[in-house]
C-alpha cells in the first residue's frame, strides 16, 4: 500500500492538545505486545495505524473514538504468537496446486461497491482487523511430500490499488505469499482468491466481514446481521473439509463426460480479456424468470445457451454448461473452505429450439444433476479419489494430473454459470453499498466464463471473455432486453488489444 | 451496447511469464535437437546429452522457476542436486572418474551454503526446511553407502559429508524441537 504520511507523524502529534497526545501515546505504549514479528513488519503495521489515525482527525473524529475504533484489542493475540497451524487441502482444493502452471491458476473475484470512494488507510485497518478471524485465509501455500497445504503465516497483509488485469495468478511462490489479493478502486473493494482457499460461499462471508469492518471504521455500525464478527474467536468446524462429513453414497460417479461444443473466436494471450457485467433490476429479472417458467438460473441459463448457440459455428455437438451447486444447502456447514460441486445442463445445438421446451429441459436437468443424491454420488467419487492417491508422492500425481486436468478438465464444458445468489447486508449499510459482481478467472478452453450475485437489489451478470469475439454478450444483451429487462452494462476495457 | 468503463487502464506490453515460456520454448527445444543432431551426427563423446540437460536446469532453475515454495532453501538444495547430476553425467559420457570425489565436495559445500542460509533466517525457513532434509537424508544414506563400499584414503569428502549431514540434521532437531516434529507431521500428511 502506498502510504500518504503527511503530514509525519511526529509532526501531527505535535499539532495536538496535550490531552490528545497523552491518549495516543498511552494508546502507542503497549503496541508492540500485540506483534511477535520482525522490526520490519512491526513497522509497517505501524505507519498503518498512524496513517488511519491522522486521516480520522482529519475527518474530525475526536481522539478518543478514534482510538477507540482502531483499539488494538482488535489485533486479539493473532499476530502476538508464533504461526504453529496448518491446514490440510480440502478435497476439492486438492487438484488446484497440482494443475496449476506459469500463469495458469483458477483465480475468482468478488467486489463490492460503495457509495463514496474507498480510503485505503482505513481498508488497510479493516483487513489487518479481519484476517484473523479468518486464519485459513492468513496462510501460504506449501509442498508436502504427497499432498499440499496452508501453513499459517502471521505477517502485514498489504492492500493494493487495482490496476493490472483482473483475476490474474496470484504469486504463492515466496515465503509467506497469501493466496488473496485485496484491491481497491474509487468506489470498489475487490477480493481475489486462488480458490486453493475458498468457494465463492467462504469468499463472501470474508468480504462481508472485511467491509463490515471498514465501515465500522468508518463510524458506520450495524446492529444485527449474520457477518461474521471478525473479534470472535474461530472455531474449527469454520476451516474443516467438509466433505469428509458427507455420508458416502453407494457409488461415486459424475466426473466423466464426454467433450462439450465450443465457443469460437482465438483465444487471447492475456486472460481474461475483458470483464462486463450486465446489472439487472433484480425484481425485474425474478418477474421475467418466472413469466417464462424457470428460476433466475434456469433462465439465465436458456439464455446462455442461446448465446453459445449463435457464439459457435459448430451445428451439432452440445452446449454444456457448468453450474456449481454449493453443498451447504444439503450440508449444513460453517465452513469457509471448499464446499461445492458442480452439475451441467447439457443441450444438443440442433435441440435449441423454442422457449418454453428449453426452460422446462433445463428445469429437468437441473432438478436431476444437481440433487442431493447426485451431489452425494460426485462427492463420494471425489472423496474416494483423493483418497486411492493419498499415498501416491506428488512428484509422481503432480504430472499426471496435470495431463488429465488439461484433457477432461475445461473441455467437457462450454462455459459456466455460477449463481451466488442473494447477498443480504445489514440494514445500516443500504445508504452504503450499492452493489456487488462476482468474476471467474482464465479459462484454458473455454472462451468465457459467467457468474450472477444479487445485492441490494441490484443482480450482476457478468462475463470473464478470453476471446476478443463479441457475439455471445451482444447476443446476451439483445436477448435480455427483448424480454423487457433492463440492463446497464458496466465493464472493462480489451486488455488485448 | 454501451459498456460504462470502471476498470483502471492497464498498461499496454506487460506480458506474463506464460507468454514469455511460449516463446522460448521453441528456441530451447531447437537447441536441444540441433544438440542432439549435431553430436550424433559427428559422433565422438556424448556431449549432446549434457547439453540438453543445462538447457533443461536453465529453463527449471531460471525461467520457469517452482511454482510452490520457491524460496532461499528449495533453489539452493535444488541447485546442488543438479550440479550433481551434471557432474555424474559429465563423468560417465565425458571425463572419466572424477565426480567420485569432487560430487560430495560439492555436496558438503552446498550443505555448509545451505545449513548458513537456514539458520540466519531461522524464523522463516523453518518452514522451508524439507528440502533441507531430504538433502540431509540422501547425502547420510549415499555417503554412508559409499563409505562401506569404498575403502580409500581419498574418501574423506564422503567423511564430511556424512558429519556434516548429521551434525546439521541433530542441530535442527535440537534447535527446533517440536517445531520439527510439526513440520514433518504437515509435510507427509496424507489427509
Amino acid at each position: 500500500m502506498k502510504k500518504t504520511t503527511k503530514p509525519e507523524f511526529p509532526v501531527f502529534l505535535q499539532e495536538l492538545t496535550e490531552q490528545d497526545c497523552a491518549l495516543v501515546d498511552a494508546f502507542f505504549s503497549e503496541f508492540d505486545l500485540y506483534f511477535l514479528l520482525s522490526k520490519a513488519e512491526r513497522k509497517l503495521f505501524r505507519l498503518d495505524f498512524e496513517a488511519a489515525i491522522m486521516l480520522l482527525y482529519g475527518q474530525g473524529v475526536p481522539m478518543q473514538e478514534i482510538l477507540s475504533r482502531l483499539a488494538l484489542s482488535n489485533l486479539g493475540g493473532f499476530y502476538a504468537r508464533p504461526s504453529t497451524v496448518w491446514f490440510p487441502l480440502d478435497d476439492a482444493a486438492k487438484i488446484y496446486p497440482i494443475s496449476m502452471e506459469h500463469g495458469r491458476q483458477l483465480v475468482f473475484r468478488l467486489a463490492i461497491y460503495l457509495k463514496e470512494d474507498i480510503i485505503p488507510e482505513l481498508l488497510q485497518m479493516a483487513l489487518s482487523f479481519t484476517v484473523k478471524r479468518f486464519p485459513s485465509f492468513a496462510t501460504t501455500l506449501k509442498k508436502g511430500i504427497f499432498w499440499h497445504y496452508l501453513d499459517a503465516v502471521k505477517k502485514h497483509f498489504p492492500i493494493e490499488e487495482e490496476h493490472d488485469v483482473p483475476c490474474q495468478p496470484i504469486k504463492v511462490s515466496l515465503s509467506g505469499s497469501q493466496p488473496f489479493r485485496l484491491m481497491y478502486y474509487k468506489n470498489r473493494i475487490s477480493a481475489e482468491f486462488f480458490h486453493v482457499l475458498t468457494d465463492g460461499t467462504g469468499a463472501l462471508i470474508f468480504l462481508k466481514a472485511l467491509v463490515s469492518e471498514y465501515l465500522r471504521l468508518c463510524g458506520v455500525t450495524a446492529s444485527k446481521s449474520d457477518i461474521w464478527n471478525v473479534n470472535d474467536t474461530p472455531i474449527n468446524e469454520e476451516f474443516e473439509n467438509a466433505f469428509v462429513k458427507v455420508e458416502k453414497a453407494e457409488t461415486g460417479s459424475g466426473f466423466m463426460d464426454k467433450p462439450a461444443a465450443q465457443m469460437n473466436g482465438r483465444m487471447v494471450r492475456r486472460k481474461p480479456c475483458r470483464l462486463l457485467h450486465f446489472k439487472m433490476d433484480s425484481a425485474e429479472l425474478y418477474k421475467t424468470a418466472k413469466e417464462h417458467g424457470g428460476t433466475v438460473t434456469a433462465y439465465l441459463l436458456m439464455q446462455m445457451l442461446y448465446a453459445c448457440q449463435a457464439a459457435t459455428d459448430e451445428l451439432t455437438g452440445d452446449i454444456h454448461i457448468q453450474v456449481p451447486v454449493n453443498m451447504r444447502k444439503f450440508y449444513p456447514s460453517k465452513t469457509v473452505r471448499n464446499f461445492s460441486m458442480y452439475c451441467g445442463v447439457r443441450v444438443p445445438i440442433e435441440e435449441i429450439g423454442g422457449k418454453q421446451e428449453l426452460i422446462a429441459n433445463i428445469n429437468a436437468q437441473l432438478a436431476e444433476k444437481s440433487a442431493k443424491d447426485k451431489m452425494r454420488e460426485m462427492i463420494t467419487a471425489a472423496v474416494n479419489l483423493v483418497s486411492s492417491i493419498r499415498v501416491i508422492p506428488l512428484v509422481i500425481k503432480q504430472p499426471i494430473a496435470k495431463m488429465v486436468y488439461g484433457f477432461l478438465g475445461e473441455k467437457i464444458y462450454t462455459t459456466t454459470l455460477s449463481n451466488l445468489g442473494v447477498v443480504n447486508m445489514p440494514k445500516e449499510f443500504d445508504e452504503h453499498v450499492i452493489g456487488m459482481d462476482f468474476c471467474l478467472g482464465a479459462q484454458m478452453t473455454n472462451r468465457l466464463a459467467c457468474t450472477i450475485i444479487t445485492c441490494s437489489g441490484i443482480s450482476t451478470f457478468s462475463i470473464s471473455k478470453m476471446t476478443d469475439d463479441p457475439t455471445f454478450e451482444e447476443k446476451m444483451y439483445q436477448l435480455l432486453t427483448n424480454d423487457g429487462i433492463t440492463v446497464e452494462v458496466e465493464g472493462s476495457e480489451y486488455y488485448a488489444r | 451496447m454501451h459498456v460504462k468503463q470502471t476498470y483502471p487502464s492497464v498498461k499496454r506490453g506487460s506480458k506474463n511469464r506464460r507468454q514469455m515460456l511460449a516463446v522460448l520454448r521453441w528456441p530451447f527445444l531447437t537447441v536441444a535437437a540441433a544438440c542432439l543432431i549435431v553430436n550424433a551426427a559427428i559422433a565422438g563423446p556424448f556431449w549432446g546429452i549434457i547439453a540438453v540437460l543445462v538447457l533443461y536446469i536453465v529453463w527449471r532453475l531460471i525461467l520457469s522457476p517452482d511454482l510452490v515454495e520457491y524460496n532461499r532453501m528449495s533453489q539452493s538444495i535444488k541447485i546442488v542436486a543438479w550440479v550433481s547430476i551434471l557432474l555424474a553425467l559429465i563423468d560417465i559420457l565425458l571425463v572419466h572418474s572424477f565426480a567420485l570425489f569432487v560430487i560430495p565436495i560439492v555436496c558438503f559445500s552446498g550443505l555448509v551454503v545451505s545449513i548458513v542460509l537456514f539458520f540466519t533466517d531461522l524464523r522463516r525457513q523453518k518452514h522451508n526446511m524439507l528440502p533441507l532434509i531430504l538433502f540431509e537424508v540422501v547425502s547420510m544414506i549415499g555417503s554412508g553407502i559409499v563409505l562401506c563400499v569404498w575403502k580409500d584414503p581419498n574418501n574423506w569428502p564422503y567423511i564430511v559429508l556424512l558429519s556434516l549431514s548429521v551434525l546439521s540434521f541433530l542441530s535442527k532437531v535440537i534447535v527446533l524441537g517440536r517445531d520439527f516434529k510439526i513440520e514433518l507431521e504437515r509435510r507427509f500428511h496424507i489427509q
